[in-house]
Order: C-alpha cells, then sequence, then structure tokens
C-alpha cells in the first residue's frame, strides 16, 4: 500500500490568553487568513459560560501553521493572543511515510 | 501566621498599665493571639483606626496600649473545657482543619489587607460541616466580619457576625469573654446600634465576666453615638473596679465629645491625657483629625498635621491619612479630598490600603472619591505581570459592578480609564464581571453602552447569562436574556440556541412556540441549523430527514450541522435513514458552498465521517458501515477517486481492509476500474488520444509518470520518456519522481542522463534532499566518486537543506560504504559534506570512516582516523570498537596509544571505562577486575547504562552478567539498577533460571531491589509459569482481597515507614545501630521476623541502639505471623530502652486482630479500649475480626459486640466499619445462643429501616449453612421471602440466593428464586457476584450456575467478559477459545480486555492467537473498557452496575 503523504499529521496551534469578547467565529476568521483551518477548538466552561482563555486551531496544510507560527505579535482586537505550535502530538517524520516499509510499524 | 498574628508580636503595655500578661496559650496551639483583638498589620480600612482609636489596639506597633484580647487571655481560665461525644482524636483533626483554615485567611490578609465573603463564607460552612466547632474558630470567623471585608455593607456585615454567632453556638461552640469582646469589636467598624446595658445583661446571663476590654469597647460605643454620658457611666464602674484608663479611652472619650458637637472638650482630652501621664499617641491625632474632618474644618486639620509631624515620636503614615479622607468623603466634604491625596507619601504598601479604602467607600457610596483616589495609584501600577495591556482598576470596576452602582457612572468611570490609558477594555471588563455575577438587567445596560460605542456584541456574550437558567430549568429566565438579545439587535446563533436556548424547553413544539412569542424569528439560520443539530445528535434522524427535505427549507451550508451529523450518523443503527439523509444531501443543491456541488460536498461528508471515528468506533461500527456503503452504492451515489484515497488510508491505518472495497465500490466505475491500474489505463488512453489529436500532452503525460513512479513500473515510464523525449524535462516534479526511481533501481545512467536534462530545460528546477542523496548513493555505489561529490556541491549551491531524517539516510549511505570497507569513498564523501556544511559533524556521521577501517581489519588506520575525527570535528567515533579490536589482536603498544589519547582528551575515567568496557567485551575478566579496582573509581551511570543496553540490544548476557558482578563493590554503583539489565535481558530471553539466580545473588548482595524490579522479575517467573517467591508489589489496581489480609496491613505500613525511616535512604550504614536497624528492617521485609527479633536480641545485649520504629515495625512483622509472644517481649524490650514507647496504631491493630484470631477475646476488648483513650484510631480490619471472634467464641457475645459497637461509634466518621458488621455478627451471637427470633429481629430492623442501604448479609447465610443450623435457615430464609414480598426488600434474598449458589446448593436456588422471582431483578447485586467470582480461579460452575437459573440478568457482553475472566484465571484455553466463537456467533461484541485474556492463554499453551494481540497492558484495556461502560450507563442512570463492574474488571 503506498501511503499517501501523511494524513496523520496534525498541523495545530495552541492559542492562549485569548480575551473573552471573542468565540470561535473570530478565531477561525482571524487564524483562516494564514491557510484552510480545519478545525477550531475553543473549550467553554459549563459553570460559568465563558470560554477558557485558550483554544487549538488546527490547519490541513503545514505552511498554513509556518505563516501562522511566523507572524508575531498576533494582536486582535487589541489583546495579543500567544500562540505557539501545539505540543499534544507526536508527529510522524516525513521519512518513514515514505518508499520505507513504515505500515508494519504502525 | 504572620499577617494575622503581627500584632500580637507588637504587645506593649500602656504607661499605667497594671496589668500583665499570662501565657496565651490554649488547646496547645499558638493561636491565642489570633488577630491580637486587633486586625493585621496591614488592615487599614478607614473605619479601622476611626472605630479602632477609639478602642484602642489600632494596627501599629507602638501605637498598642493594652494588649486587648491577649492580655484578657490571661483571665479566661480554660473555657474549652466542653467534653461533648466528639473524641480527642476528631479534635484534633479540627485542630488541623483550624491551622489550614487561618493559614488562608492570613495569606489573604496579608497579601491584600482584606477577605472576601466567598473565603470567609467557605471556611464557615467547612467548620460548620466538620461539627464540633471550636473557640478559637469561632473567634476567627466572628473577627473577619468586621473591617476585614471592606466590600460588604456594614449591615451585611453585622448579619454575617450574628449569623455566625448563633450557627456555631447551636453547633455547640462555647463562648467566653473574647469572642463577646470581638462581637464588640465587630459591632464597632459595622457602627452597629446596640444597647450597651443590654449587651452586658446578655454576658451576664450566660455567665460570663466581661473584663476591661468589654468596658473600653463599650465606651466606644457609646462614644461613638456622641453618649458622654453613656461613656462616663462605664468610665466610673471601671475606675471603681480599679481598671487602668489607657489611651484607648481617652481616645474614645475625645471622639464622644466631637460627636456630641462639644469640640472644646474634646481638644481638651489631649492636655488630660498628659496630666493622666498618658502621652497622645497616633491615635488620638486620627481622632481629633477624624473629629475635624466630620465637621470639614480643613483649617485644623493642617494645623493638627503639623504639630503631628513636629513631634518627634511620632508621624502620621498614608493609612492614617486615608482615614481622615474616609471622614471627609463620608460627611460630604469632598472638596478637601485632593489636598489630602497631596499629603501621602506612597509608602510601602500603599497600594493595597488605598484599593481597601476605594472599596470601602464604594460600598458606602462614595464611588466619585473612590475614583480620584484609583486615579492617584502609581500608574505602574496599571501593568500587571500577567498581561501586556493596561488594567488598572479591575478592583474598582468590579466592585462598582457588585454593588450595581449606576451604569452610566460606570461607563463614565471606564472611559476616563481608557483616555487616559491606564485600562485598554474597561468595558469589557466591566461587562464580563456583570455576567458572571449573573446580572441581566444590568449586563443589558452595558451591552447598550457597548453597542453605543460602536464594539461588537457576540451571541456568546450572553452565555454566562443563559448557562444558569438552563441549569436550572428556568424557561423564563432564557427568554428573558433572548428578549435581551434582539433588543440589542444580536441574533442568537446555532451554538447559542442549540446549547443554551432549546435544551430548557421539554420539546421542540413548545420551544417553538415559546420564541415565537417573544418574536423570535425561527427561519433564522442560527435557530435551523441549531435545530437541525439537536435532530441529529439525539439521532432522530427520520424528524432531520423531514425538517432538511421540507422545501421551504432555507439554502444552508453542509458544514454548518456537518458535525452533529457525523454524531448522529456514529450513534444512530438505522442504515436506512442515514441512507436517506445522504442521499438527500447528494442531490439537493441547497446545502453545498456556492463553488462546489452537492455531490463534492456529501463526499467530504463521507470523509470527514470516517476521519472522526476513531479505530475504535470503526472498528464496532464495521458491520453498521458496510451496510450503508452498500447501499449508498445501490443509490448510485458516487465519490471522486482522491475522497476514496483518503478514506482508503484512514481505513488501512486500522486494519480495516476489508471495509475499503465497500468504499471503494462507491468511486466512479471509470475513476476505479481496478484502483490504480485503471487509473494508468485511463491515462495511458488519455495521452495516447491527445496525442494524436495533436493537443499538448503536458498535464497528463506528468500525471502519468509520477503515478508510474507510484506504482513502481519503471520499465513503462522510461519507455514514455523515451516516446516524448522533450516532455520530460520539462516537468520537474515528475522528472525528479523518475530520477528517484531510477536510483531505487540502480540505474544510474538513466538517473545521471534525467538529471542533466532537467537542468538543460530548467536550470532553476531543484531536486530535495532526499533525492540527490539517492543519486550520491547510486554513484558511490557504482565508484563514480566525483560526480557523487559534485552532487553534493550542487546541493550546496543550490541551498538544499539537510532535515533531520535526510542525515539518517546520509548516515546509511555512508556507512553502507564503510561496510564494504571503501575507505576511499567514505573518506571523499563524509569531507566534502563536512567542507561544504550541509551538515555538523557528528559522531554518528563519523562513524564510518572508522568502521572501513575496522571493515578491513587496519586498526591503526582506524585509530588514526578516529584520532584524525578528533582533531577536526572532536568527535571520538567507535573508540570502544577500536578497543576491542586491539585487545582481540593483543596490540598492547596501540592499546595503551589509544588510551593515552582518551585519557588526554577526555580525562582518566573516561579512559578507564573505556578499558574496562574492551576488556569484558573481549571476556578478559581478570584484567577488567583490575581496571575497576583503579583507587578513585566510581560508578558513572550513564556509562553503565550504555554498556548495559548495548549488551541487552546485542542480546549478549556474558559480558553483562559479568560487568555486573565485577562492578559489585564499585563505588556508588547503583545494584539494583545493575541487576535489573540483566533481568531486562532475561526477560527480552525469556531466560527464568537466571531471572531466578539473579534474584538469589540479589540477596547474597543485600540488595534492596526497587519495586520495579520486583515487578520485572514476578513478571518473568509468571509469564514462565513459576511461583514467584516474594509478594509483589501492589499497584493500585491489584486485587487486595484475595492476598492475606494480614500481609496487606505490614505492607501499607511499611511502604509508608519507607519515606519516613532515613535508614533506607542510606545504603551505606556505619554505626552498629544503623547497620543493625537497616539488616531488621531488611528481614522483616522478607518475612523473616524471627531472624530480625534473635539479632535485636543480641544487639540489645550488646547495647546498640535500635530506631524506635524498626521496633514497631518488627512488632508489627511477628504480630503478622501470629508471633503473639515475641512480639510482646519486643514491646517490653522497646518499653525498657525507649522511654515513653507506645505501639503505633497499626501494631496495637494488629494486636487485636492476633488476639481475636487466639479467641482471646478479652484481651483485645482491653487493648481496644486502651487504644481508644491513648487517642489512637483503630483499623478496621481489628474492629472486624474483634467482632467476629466475639460472635463465634464460646460465649456468643452480642453484649460485647454491642460495646465495641458504641466505642467505634464515639469515634464517628473517621472509621469506614461497614455497617452490617455489626449487626450480623450480633444476628450470629443470637443464633448461637439459639436465640433465632433475636437475630432475626435485629436483621429485619436493618432492612425495615427508614433509608436502609439494603446492606449485604450473605455472611449471616454462609456461616449459618456452614454449621447446618436448619432452624435458624428456615427463620432466616422465611425473613428473606416476607421482606421480598411483602416490603419490596429484595436484598436478603437475593443474598441467600447468591449464597445458595455458591455453596453449590443449586436446587435450593431454583426453589427459592421460583418462590421469590423478583430476585432476579437484583441486577446490581448478581453482577458484584459475578465479578467477585471472576477474581478467584475455578468459579466457572458457578457462574455456570448462575446463569442457567437466571440466564438475563445482565447484557451478554458483561456476561461473558466475566467468563473470559474466569476461564483466565483457570487457564482453560480450550473454553475460552469456545466462548470466543460463541461470542463471534452471537455477534457480541468482544472487547479488547477479553482478547488480551485469550491471547494470553494462547500463548500460555504456546500457541498463536488466530489474530494480533492487542498490543497494551491489561490496565490499560480494563481502563478503557470502564471509560466505555461508564459513558454507555450515563443515560441509564445505573451507578451501580458501573460501580460493580470496575474492581474486577481491572485485574487480570
Amino acid at each position: 500500500m503506498a501511503a499517501t503523504s501523511g494524513f496523520k499529521k496534525v498541523f495545530e496551534l495552541y492559542v492562549s490568553k485569548i480575551p473573552w469578547t471573542l468565540a470561535n467565529k473570530e478565531m477561525r476568521e482571524y487564524f483562516g487568513q494564514f491557510g484552510v483551518v480545519k478545525r477550531c477548538l475553543l473549550p467553554t466552561d459549563k459553570e460559568t459560560g465563558f470560554h477558557k482563555g485558550f483554544c487549538w486551531i488546527t490547519y490541513s496544510a503545514e505552511e498554513s501553521l509556518s505563516n501562522a507560527l511566523h507572524t508575531d505579535p498576533h494582536v486582535l482586537e487589541g489583546a495579543k493572543l500567544q500562540v505557539q505550535r501545539n505540543r499534544r502530538h507526536q508527529f510522524i517524520p516525513e521519512s518513514t511515510q515514505k518508499n520505507k516499509d513504515s505500515d508494519e510499524a504502525l | 501566621m504572620a499577617a494575622l498574628l503581627r500584632s500580637a508580636r507588637f504587645l506593649r503595655f500602656s504607661p499605667s498599665g497594671s496589668l500583665q500578661i499570662i501565657g496565651t496559650k490554649r488547646n496547645g496551639l499558638p493561636l491565642g493571639g489570633l488577630y491580637g483583638g486587633a486586625v493585621g498589620g496591614r488592615i487599614t480600612g478607614p473605619c479601622t483606626r476611626r472605630v479602632a482609636s477609639g478602642v484602642g489596639n489600632a494596627p501599629r506597633p507602638c501605637a498598642w496600649p493594652c494588649a486587648s484580647s491577649g492580655t484578657m487571655r490571661g483571665y479566661t481560665v480554660s473555657t474549652e473545657q466542653r467534653e461533648g461525644d466528639a473524641s480527642l482524636g476528631v479534635r484534633s483533626k479540627q485542630a488541623q482543619q483550624f491551622d489550614w483554615a487561618l493559614a488562608k485567611l492570613d495569606n489573604s490578609v496579608r497579601r491584600t489587607g482584606r477577605i472576601t465573603k466567598t473565603q470567609l463564607l467557605r471556611i464557615f460552612h467547612d467548620i460548620c460541616r466538620a461539627g464540633y466547632p471550636s473557640g478559637n474558630q469561632a473567634l476567627l470567623l466572628l473577627r473577619s466580619c468586621g473591617c476585614l471585608m471592606p466590600e460588604m455593607p456594614l449591615a451585611d456585615r453585622t448579619d454575617l457576625a450574628h449569623r455566625v454567632w448563633d450557627k456555631l453556638q447551636e453547633l455547640g461552640a462555647s463562648y467566653d469573654s473574647s469572642h463577646y469582646n470581638a462581637l464588640l469589636k465587630v459591632y464597632l467598624q459595622n457602627e452597629f446600634k446596640f444597647s450597651p446595658t443590654e449587651f452586658l445583661a446578655k454576658m451576664e446571663a450566660a455567665n460570663v465576666t466581661p473584663n476591661r476590654v468589654t468596658y473600653q469597647r463599650l465606651i466606644a460605643a457609646y462614644c461613638q453615638n456622641g453618649d458622654i454620658k453613656g461613656a462616663s457611666t462605664i468610665l466610673g464602674f471601671m475606675k471603681s473596679k480599679d481598671l487602668p484608663i489607657t489611651e484607648a479611652v481617652f481616645n474614645s472619650l475625645l471622639t464622644g465629645h466631637a460627636k456630641a458637637g462639644d469640640m472644646e472638650s474634646a481638644v481638651n482630652v489631649l492636655p488630660v491625657m498628659r496630666g493622666a501621664g498618658i502621652e497622645p499617641g497616633p491615635d488620638t491625632y486620627v481622632a481629633l483629625l477624624t473629629a475635624y474632618a466630620d465637621k470639614g474644618d480643613m483649617e485644623n486639620i493642617k494645623k493638627t498635621m503639623e504639630t503631628v509631624e513636629e513631634a518627634a515620636d511620632s508621624s502620621l503614615m498614608d493609612r492614617d491619612i486615608m482615614q481622615v479622607i474616609f471622614s471627609l468623603a463620608m460627611a460630604g466634604h469632598q472638596q478637601h479630598i485632593p489636598e489630602l491625596v497631596e499629603r501621602m507619601r506612597h509608602e510601602r504598601g500603599y497600594v493595597p490600603d488605598a484599593m481597601n479604602l476605594c472599596l470601602s467607600l464604594i460600598t458606602q457610596g462614595q464611588e466619585d472619591t473612590a475614583f480620584a483616589i484609583l486615579k492617584t495609584f502609581p500608574t505602574l501600577q496599571a501593568y500587571n505581570v500577567n498581561s501586556d495591556s493596561p488594567d488598572l482598576g479591575n478592583f474598582f470596576l468590579r466592585h462598582c459592578v457588585n454593588m450595581e452602582k449606576p451604569v452610566e457612572k460606570i461607563v463614565g468611570y471606564c472611559k476616563e480609564l481608557q483616555d487616559a490609558n491606564l485600562h485598554a477594555s474597561p468595558l469589557f471588563f466591566t461587562l464580563s464581571c456583570a455576567l458572571e455575577d449573573k446580572k441581566t438587567g444590568f449586563s443589558h445596560e452595558l451591552m447598550k453602552a457597548v453597542k453605543e460605542q460602536d464594539l461588537p456584541l457576540r451571541p456568546h456574550y450572553f452565555w454566562p447569562l443563559l448557562v444558569h437558567h438552563v441549569k436550572d430549568s428556568n424557561t423564563a429566565g432564557v427568554l428573558d436574556v433572548l428578549k435581551s438579545m434582539q433588543e440589542l439587535g444580536v441574533p442568537a446563533d446555532a451554538e447559542t440556541f442549540s446549547r443554551y436556548i432549546l435544551p430548557v424547553f421539554p420539546d421542540k413544539e413548545t420551544a417553538r412556540r415559546a420564541l415565537e412569542e417573544v418574536g423570535c424569528s425561527l427561519q433564522s439560520e442560527g435557530f435551523l441549523s441549531s435545530e437541525i443539530r439537536s435532530f441529529a445528535t439525539t439521532s432522530d434522524l427520520a424528524a432531520l430527514y423531514a425538517t432538511l427535505s421540507d422545501p421551504s427549507f432555507p439554502a444552508m451550508d453542509l458544514t454548518a450541522f456537518r458535525g452533529s451529523l457525523i454524531a448522529g450518523f456514529k450513534k444512530s443503527d438505522n442504515v436506512e435513514n442515514m441512507v436517506k439523509i445522504t442521499e438527500f444531501l447528494y442531490n439537493d443543491p441547497r446545502f453545498c458552498r456556492e463553488n462546489s456541488t452537492p455531490a463534492e460536498a456529501v463526499s467530504f461528508f463521507l470523509y470527514h465521517l470516517i476521519d472522526s471515528m476513531g479505530e475504535r468506533d470503526l472498528h464496532a461500527q464495521e458491520e453498521k458501515l458496510r451496510q450503508y456503503f452498500h447501499k449508498l452504492k445501490l443509490q448510485n451515489i458516487v465519490i471522486p477517486y482522491n475522497i476514496y484515497r483518503g478514506i482508503r488510508n484512514i481505513l488501512a491505518s486500522f486494519n480495516l481492509e476489508d471495509l475499503i472495497k465497500d468504499v471503494l465500490f462507491l468511486v466512479d466505475p471509470c475513476d476505479r476500474v481496478t484502483g490504480a491500474e485503471g487509473k494508468l489505463l485511463m491515462l495511458e488512453k488519455n495521452l495516447a488520444q491527445l496525442k494524436e489529436e495533436g493537443k499538448p500532452v503536458g498535464a497528463v503525460f506528468k500525471q502519468l509518470i509520477l503515478l508510474l513512479c507510484a506504482e513502481d513500473k519503471l520499465q513503462r515510464a522510461l519507455e514514455l520518456k523515451q516516446e516524448f523525449e522533450d516532455e520530460i524535462g520539462r516537468h520537474a516534479g515528475g522528472c525528479a519522481a523518475l530520477i528517484n526511481l531510477c536510483c531505487r533501481h540502480d540505474n544510474v545512467e538513466e538517473a545521471i542522463n534525467l538529471k542533466t536534462e532537467m537542468s538543460r530545460k530548467d536550470s532553476s528546477a531543484v531536486l530535495d534532499a532526499s533525492k540527490y542523496l539517492a543519486l550520491v548513493k547510486v554513484l558511490a555505489k557504482h565508484g563514480r566518486m566525483d560526480e557523487a561529490v559534485d552532487m553534493l556541491k550542487e546541493m550546496r549551491e543550490k541551498e538544499v537543506m539537510l532535515k533531520e531524517h535526510n542525515l539518517t539516510t546520509l548516515f546509511h549511505l555512508l556507512n553502507g560504504l564503510g561496510a564494504k570497507g571503501d575507505v576511499g569513498g567514505v573518506r571523499r564523501l563524509q569531507d566534502t559534506v563536512f567542507a561544504l556544511g550541509l551538515t555538523r559533524p557528528t559522531g554518528n556521521l563519523c562513524s564510518p570512516l572508522v568502521s572501513a577501517y575496522l571493515q578491513n581489519n587496519d586498526t591503526p588506520g582506524a585509530l588514526e582516523a578516529a584520532m584524525e575525527c578528533y582533531k577536526r570535528f572532536k568527535q571520538m567515533p567507535r573508540i570502544h570498537d577500536i578497543a576491542v579490536a586491539l585487545v582481540e589482536k593483543g596490540n598492547t603498544d596501540l592499546l595503551q596509544k589509544t588510551m593515552d589519547f582518551v585519557s588526554q582528551e577526555r580525562g582518566e575515567m573516561t579512559m578507564l571505562y573505556d578499558l574496562f568496557f574492551a576488556f569484558v567485551q573481549t571476556a578478559h575478566y581478570r584484567e577488567a577486575h583490575k581496571i575497576i579496582e583503579t583507587p578513585g573509581m566510581r560508578a558513572k551511570p550513564g556509562r553503565l547504562q550504555w554498556y548495559a543496553e548495548k549488551c541487552i540490544g546485542a542480546n549478549q548476557m556474558e559480558p553483562l552478567d559479568n560487568m555486573v558482578e565485577l562492578t559489585a563493590k564499585l563505588f556508588e554503583c547503583d545494584r539494583d539498577e545493575m541487576y535489573s539489565y540483566i533481568l531486562r535481558l532475561c526477560k527480552e530471553t525469556n531466560d527464568f533460571h537466571k531471572a531466578e539466580a539473579t534474584w538469589t545473588k540479589m540477596q547474597d548482595e543485600n540488595v534492596i531491589p526497587r519495586e520495579r524490579t520486583m515487578r520485572l522479575l514476578a513478571n518473568i517467573l509468571k509469564s514462565n509459569g513459576q511461583e514467584v517467591p516474594f509478594e509483589v508489589p501492589e499497584t493500585w489496581y491489584e486485587d487486595i482481597s484475595t492476598m492475606e489480609e494480614v500481609q496487606v496491613l505490614t505492607e501499607a505500613p511499611r511502604s509508608r515507614m519507607a519515606a519516613a525511616d532515613p535508614f533506607r535512604a542510606l545504603p551505606t550504614p556505619d554505626k552498629a545501630g544503623i547497620n543493625c536497624t537497616t539488616r531488621m528492617l531488611t528481614l522483616c521485609k522478607k518475612k523473616r521476623p524471627k531472624e530480625a527479633y534473635g539479632m535485636l536480641k543480641d544487639a540489645d545485649q550488646k547495647g546498640a541502639a535500635v530506631n524506635p520504629a524498626a521496633y514497631d515495625i518488627l512488632i508489627r512483622s511477628l504480630l503478622a505471623e501470629g508471633s503473639l509472644e515475641e512480639a510482646m517481649q519486643v514491646k517490653d524490650m522497646a518499653v525498657s530502652c525507649v522511654s515513653g514507647f507506645q505501639l503505633s496504631d497499626i501494631a496495637n491493630s494488629l494486636l487485636i486482630v492476633t488476639l481475636s484470631k487466639n479467641g482471646q477475646t478479652e484481651e483485645g476488648m482491653a487493648t481496644l479500649k486502651s487504644m481508644l483513650q491513648a487517642n489512637q484510631v483503630p483499623m478496621t480490619l481489628a474492629i472486624t475480626r474483634l467482632v467476629q471472634a466475639l460472635a463465634q467464641g464460646p460465649e456468643a457475645d452480642a453484649a460485647g459486640i454491642q460495646e465495641v459497637a458504641s466505642l467505634t461509634k464515639a469515634l464517628g466518621s473517621p472509621l469506614a466499619v461497614s455497617s452490617m458488621l455489626f449487626a450480623n455478627n450480633t444476628a450470629l451471637a443470637h443464633i448461637r445462643r439459639g436465640e433465632v427470633e433475636s437475630a432475626v429481629e435485629v436483621l429485619e430492623a436493618v432492612y425495615t429501616a427508614p433509608g436502609s442501604s439494603f446492606p449485604n448479609m450473605s455472611f449471616v447465610y454462609r456461616k449459618v449453612l456452614e454449621e447446618n443450623h436448619d432452624e435458624a435457615m428456615d427463620k432466616l430464609s422465611a425473613m428473606a421471602e416476607r421482606l421480598a414480598n411483602h416490603f419490596g426488600c429484595c436484598r436478603p434474598a437475593a443474598d441467600l440466593f447468591l449464597t445458595l449458589i455458591d455453596m453449590d446448593k443449586v436446587e435450593d436456588a431454583k426453589f427459592l428464586l421460583a418462590r421469590c422471582n423478583a430476585v432476579a431483578e437484583q441486577k446490581a447485586v448478581m453482577v458484584s457476584y459475578l465479578a467477585g467470582l471472576s477474581k478467584k480461579p475455578g468459579q466457572v460452575d458457578k457462574v455456570k450456575s448462575l446463569l442457567s437459573l437466571i440466564p438475563d440478568f445482565t447484557e451478554k457482553d458483561v456476561q461473558y467478559t466475566y467468563m473470559m475472566k474466569c476461564y483466565a484465571q483457570d487457564d482453560d484455553l480450550a473454553s475460552a477459545k469456545a466462548l470466543h466463537e460463541q461470542m463471534l456467533r452471537e455477534r457480541v461484541d468482544v472487547d479488547d480486555l477479553s482478547l488480551k485474556r485469550l491471547a494470553v492463554l494462547y500463548r500460555r499453551a504456546g500457541e498463536a492467537a488466530p489474530y494480533a494481540e492487542p498490543p497494551e497492558s491489561f490496565k490499560f484495556y480494563a481502563e478503557k473498557l470502564k471509560e466505555r461502560k461508564a459513558q454507555a450507563e450515563r443515560g441509564l442512570e445505573s451507578p451501580s452496575l458501573t460501580s460493580s463492574l470496575h474492581p474486577s474488571i481491572l485485574c487480570p
């Protein structure tokens, strides 16, 4: 099975210090300028109804991720967002995806 | 405690003080001076000083005329004598909690100078919940109810104080004069009007004698109201009692005169004071200034301040001035405030003091003054640590919201703050406060202001308001908010509807009607998509279909509800409906974006569906998906090939190859044919056609080349290339792919040709690093080094960067050459790479050169190369291998040279290790031994690990074993670690003999193994079917009940000891006593307490001192063995050696257990009583054993059991004794005495008691059945049936039923079931019994009996999981296999845990499982299952079932 370029890769940002006035829509719009946002997860506190001040932005392309990471500062409606690459996921290096029998390792 | 207690440190006597401070301790806690009557050092609250000035304990060192309550304590003689029903044990716990509460409040006061209402209330509730409030706790709470809470209105503070007072009194707190004085102080601080005479009467009624402080404060109270006459009465009274008149009294009088309007007398107090020998202090002046401030007499204020400044020994602090400001504000003389503000010096601590002033002012309606003060804050304050933008005044705005100040005013403040650049977004901050406080109306007004300023308003702003309405199901509340949203022109979006609005309505119709009533559009996109979402997530696919297919439904992008639709599909079992919806969406253009087609949107949806399902769901729902795909096919739904590919990749990664075929059917047949083959054919056809028509072929050609490369069809690709000679160079991508393919097929000529062609056509075309390296590799392989080097140079020129994974390729490239011994080739490439700077030289990349020499058997060359590498790149590759080679050859000269080199460059220690490892590797153990004995050698864990890992990796036991043995005496060598390496290799090779020998060796060496090592060893032994000769350290999920209980008891305290006992941490004992202690502990640990006892006796004779804790451990170990006599002898020894030696709680508990086992119930009872007297808390097991012994003893002592019950009850909650312990055993005792009726009475009472939890009484049945006591059995059985049939309480019958099954009386059980059908419905009881059974081997028959009688008491998968566990326990592969097949046949979901169990059975039997063994641990799958059950159960609300599932499933 010729595995095509890695759908397992996750291009995800972790954004914090988000002011309460911004919601999912605004985050999507803002981070959409760097590329297609596949997913935007901004968790809400079930007790208070406020969001928790941080979110994850998933891009579908690595380029978008690096575009976002190379921009600094990220200022949205006067607030400076803290943006970093999300470290939750282990990335699978490209070399194991191409021309190697990586399927067994997985 | 400092801040709260600080005042106590400053205690000073008034000049006239005739009082003495006597010890202020109380209850043994240093809390006597809590607040010391005044508030913490930092407390300023304007009212503090004002009131304080009247009372005489202001928060400053020099102004402490008299230690009010501290002193007073001297008089109160231990009022804490109340002995309630709480034991001392409970009380000491209370004391701890009190420390905690105090620390918390103290911290707050220290940081901010105040306490918030929430903080205080939380502590209040905690204290109430814990019960038995102590006097100190009451004091703490009462004292906090004054000006420590500037945010609370004065009246509320007093109310709170009264609530605390009454509640704690009700809970049994006893009050002394300190409490009354505290209450008085709170009254003064809160300006509460009360009658002093009544207060005194109350004290008298409570039989509490007022003291000087009481009188002082009463005087202050009179004076606060200007009642000089009242004050004088008290004053006279004080004089008659010969109590000293302090500065505080004079200060009060000054205030009193002023309040009475007699400024002259007020001023005159000062000379009178002096006449009495008391110099006016700052408090006096503050009282005077305050008096002027009340009148707005700025002239005199200034004058007085100057006087104070002139006086050398006192000056006014900022917080004094703040108090004057406060008075001015309160009296309405704001105009003078700026002048005073200027006088403040911004001392340290200005900000918190000023904050408290602001808060007080706001609370009391003076927010404008507060705002003026706020603006004087140092601007640095605006930038706090946590944010990048200024946010000064958050506290101010928040409090304004709390106090619901007029919105216009707040908006004005906000504007001013923002304009002055003190706050970046004050209005939004204020709004967030209002929202947090759930002030709907207030928020609405603020949002209006937001809107007016053209700032954005968003639907989620309303969530905080909605969230609690939803929680309370408050429909009206939700509609209010919705109205507010509409008024503000913020339409609710889908999320708001589906999460915060619709859930509050019982059904959709009601919701629609209500929304329409408030004028909310039902056609808005937000509402509609939320409605769709709700249908989708509740899996109501039929309704969803109806809604969507309604022609009036507006156009809406599928992505707006895609997530919910996926969730709905995942949950739904109705494939028909899924297909219907999919088909509909596939054909209706309303649901796709403008520039796409519905077919595309649906294809994407399918991809997302699969993508979001995850491995577990995909496997679980494979069949459903298969049907779904099949039916989609029947509906002529077609998906593009690339979507198929995406889905295929997901499915392939989860090993769902079968399902892939089903998806493939959805691909357009001409797209599909047979996957890539078909595509190839199609492209070839297209190409031929284009060529024929003479059209440009570029795009198709490129696609075809790429596909051919991906499919590894070099031949055809080359043919094609030939055919379209001109094309190839134009398509860099295709060309590159082809080059790569050529390299892989070792076709160096074609590769180079293509490369040249590509460069010729487009000089800017660049290959990527991996393709360049492929070229280099193939060139080097064919010995065309020059070209290879050129390639590398070109990489440099074109700035192709080497990435991490390219480096690995590069290493393999070089190493491949090295393995062939091509020294020249390696050297040339290596030099080029480093010289060009393509990458940094690393040890790894340098090593192939040395390898090449070694390969050629040229050790001197290898050494030269390594040394050269070091000189050039500071890398020393493969020194170990060089040394090994030299040792093998016996080339001592070169070896010497090598070692000199290493020693010089890396130090002697490194050299010695290198030499050591070389000798070990070559089996020159004698030499190795000499090396390791070199004086000054010490363990280098990193190096040792390196070598050990190398051995483990290469499966070399001999050198590893020797290395471990040789390092036995090495200084600081972690022996446990060393042996664990051996064990790890044993595990790899599954060599349990070696493992066992290692274990023995460790004991020889006296190594105390870590738990990890023991588990590893146990693991090896167990998996080889060997007995484990020691107790495996328990992990939380292990089954405790099957172990010998007493062992558990000794185990637990031991591990606790380990943390506390310093000796275990020191492996090198040097004193006899310590040595002895360690060895004793080791022996105890090894369950050889008798030997330890012998040793102790020896040590005792030699007079070596043993750690007191060791005695206790030894006693416990002896008791655990049942050696009562020896244990008592050790106790005697301990008592004689260590003064005041006492058995620990655990040892005493074990003693009770042992005594009970021996039937010595009387002694057991005595021990229990003595424990309780010594405030020890016995273990549950001790109580259980004692009670059982009492019931079983010859006397069948029901009364004794009752006594234990009442003794235990007095202990209160800390003991978790099963509620049935006493009832069951009392009943048994009765039965033994022949009083069956009494037994039935006892038990019946338990089950018919209101609120009974229907506990388990199997124990009684079992005992009675064991003793064949037919009469009792009949009566108990009758009782059970009666309870079941008349009272609807089936537990006793169910217990009986299960006990019968458990004792193999299946027939009896069957009859019982026939009589009491309801038993079959006791699902939770059954499952928990099943869970218990599956923990022990040999229980399958019982499980089968149970299932034969009640086949369907729970779900099949639960039953089978336990069955599988039983078979696993019995090691019964045949049955397990059969069960597995049955499950597959019946299509019962086989969870991973069962699969894992079965796989282990296969493995043990030496067979291969027909499937891949789930790779994770048992624990992992147990957790997974647990989580899944919990999720499944959440909807069903059957917590008992889930809880009974957890523990048993966890244990493999």
